[in-house]
């Protein structure tokens, strides 16, 4: 109780104080007014000169969309991993594990290499990053059925995830071997590097319903993670209708990674290690428990990691899966040593 | 409640693994399936929760097919504990006996105290807290059992459950079962076990049943012989007990 108490305060704090990070230097104190006063339909803060109007544009139209969808997507992910790791009952699984990232990789680089002539721009990557994702979620979806003899199992599941994985990063390199211009190349690795700079109101909305709807469903449905968690002959022998949830929250799942994957590029590390992270600091597994404080870790991990990105290097954002990479890894290290894992703890 | 596996046909990778068994499981009694490695022991028992498909037969819990049942309806009717220990996420084992609460039918009573009731029975209280992977297989096998105790079925089916246990722990647990008053299929290795506390026998040979009855008559010399290759039969010895003699 502690934990979650003391991760919903951190949480908030970190939203609220990473609005002031970036290129620009907004203090604190006229981040809590703009919002104050906006949300409140006053104007008490701006009159006494906590505030001024580029501060508003930044804050409210910049910054605060951009740090909520940077929580937004750390929730999800986190929650996709714990999700993927429990259905391959592997605790080694990322939510990109099953194809979908490089699905969403070789859309987003049909868009950026040979551009069609409809919906131009950003919206193209969006929407042809989403449809390479889902496709790939499918052709997984059905290969490990037709090879699992109609049942859904965690090796067909890993085995058709690997081979559409290496397709599609085929695709993706053909791709890349067949584009003319540098620039076209590089916005294609910078796409893979992943990024929520693209964030703004309007694109927050969809992708903000979709994902708590899919959490809300996934945190309803934790128990039954902890029996498949178990393995499928216990899980069936307790009454868990395997497959059917295997599927379902397989596809669930997907579609959720494939709406964040196709607005923010591959954002690595996050749906590995969060659970872990979550798993040592509760000292179980018991996704009662693991889910929501792995949404709350992967928003506060997210938000940190993004107001790094934004002001490390000045006006020069980095690549933020660098920056999971780079942080994530070597504290989850630390705190595997220190806490013990793998049956070396309590 | 009785359970019934009626001509059980099980065919795996192409490969017949069951040709038409059939057992029966009596109310409130202790039943053994024997046999040497690879009869199908195990498949048999895998095919009540669908964990093995069968292509033809039936099975049947007090004379209804349980296809009629759903998964959730069938787990609160019987309860099983596989071969395999192995776990791959660190749950307490308080968490792995309560995961027993999912298909409980009964809910009158508080899940802590149930949960708790089932750990002091299989006597594995001190456990409760301890992380699952840090645990022997032994220990292991104790709370699987224990959560089938909380899934507070009828019957029981499980599939080679004294191993990993010490003598004294393989006793207790027997003893345990006797005394539950539950429907038991039990898988089994250990002979003199099987002998002891079996009240029916039924002896698998390749897929079949090569032998049925209570275990002086299942056990016989003629049919270990033929089933086993070794010489050796089950006995009553003068206070009346079963046991099973090797040579």
């Amino acid at each position: 109780m502690f934990l979650f108490v003391a991760l919903s305060a951190a949480l908030v704090f970190s939203i609220l104080y990473t609005i002031s990070i970036g290129s620009a230097d907004i203090p604190v104190e006229s981040v809590f007014g703009i919002l104050k006063d906006h949300l409140f339909q006053k104007d008490r803060e701006r009159e006494a000169g906590i505030w001024t109007m580029p501060f508003f544009q930044i804050v409210w139209n910049i910054r605060l969309p951009r740090v909520l969808f940077a929580a937004l997507c750390g929730a999800g992910l986190a929650i996709c991993g714990v999700v993927m790791q429990a259905l391959v009952v592997n605790p080694i699984a990322d939510p990109y594990l099953l194809g979908i990232s490089s699905g969403a990789s070789a859309g987003a680089s049909f868009a950026l290499l040979m551009p069609l002539p409809f919906f131009a721009g950003q919206n193209q990557t969006t929407i042809m990053a989403f449809i390479g994702a889902v496709f790939s979620a499918f052709v997984v979806y059905y290969m490990a059925k037709k090879a699992g003899g109609g049942r859904l199992q965690p090796i067909t599941l890993l085995l058709s995830g690997t081979a559409v994985n290496a397709v599609m990063s085929a695709v993706t390199s053909y791709l890349i071997f067949r584009a003319k211009s540098p620039e076209s190349i590089a916005a294609v690795y910078n796409w893979q590097m992943g990024s929520i700079a693209s964030a703004q109101w309007k694109t927050l909305f969809l992708p903000a319903v979709g994902i708590s709807l899919g959490a809300v469903t996934i945190t309803f449905c934790a128990g039954k993670f902890n029996l498949i968690m178990m393995g499928d002959d216990d899980a069936a022998a307790m009454g868990l209708r395997v497959t059917w949830f295997r599927s379902i929250m397989f596809l669930l799942s997907s579609l959720m990674v494939a709406s964040l994957v196709s607005v923010t590029g591959v954002i690595g590390f996050v749906g590995l290690v969060v659970p872990h992270v979550a798993r040592l600091l509760a000292g179980t597994s018991d996704n009662r428990v693991i889910i929501p404080l792995s949404a709350m870790l992967g928003s506060i991990y997210l938000t940190w990691a993004d107001a790094l990105a934004r002001s490390a290097f000045g006006a020069v954002e980095l690549p933020l899966g660098i920056i999971t990479a780079f942080v994530g890894a070597p504290f989850f290290l630390f705190l595997m040593i220190k806490n013990g894992y793998g049956g070396s703890g309590k | 409640m009785i359970v019934s596996y009626e001509n059980i046909h099980v065919i795996l990778g192409g490969k017949k693994i069951l040709n038409g068994v059939s057992i029966l499981a009596e109310e409130g009694r202790i039943t053994g399936i024997i046999g040497p490695n690879g009869c199908g022991k195990s498949t048999l028992v895998k095919t009540t929760f669908g964990i093995c498909p069968y292509t033809q037969g039936d099975i049947m819990l007090n004379q209804e097919s349980i296809k009629r049942y759903s998964p959730k309806k069938l787990a609160s009717r019987i309860g099983y504990v596989g071969q395999d220990v192995a776990c791959a996420f660190d749950f307490s084992v308080f968490d792995v006996v309560s995961m027993g609460l999912y298909a409980r039918a009964d809910k009158s009573r508080a899940a802590k105290e149930v949960v708790e009731e089932a750990l002091e029975e299989l006597q594995i209280a001190q456990f409760r807290d301890r992380n699952i992977l840090s645990l022997s297989g032994g220990e292991r096998k104790m709370v699987f059992i224990a959560r089938t105790m909380v899934q507070n079925t009828g019957i029981l089916i499980l599939d080679e459950p004294t191993n990993h246990l010490d003598i004294r722990h393989q006793l207790f647990l027997l003893e345990f079962l006797r005394k539950s008053g539950k429907t038991i299929l039990i898988v089994l290795h250990d002979l003199r076990l099987a002998a002891h506390y079996c009240d029916k026998i039924y002896l698998l040979c390749e897929g079949q049943v090569a032998a049925e009855g209570n275990p002086l008559e299942a056990m016989s010399r003629d049919q270990i012989n033929r089933v086993f290759g070794i010489s050796g039969n089950a006995f009553a010895n003068q206070e009346g007990q079963r046991d099973f003699s090797l040579f």
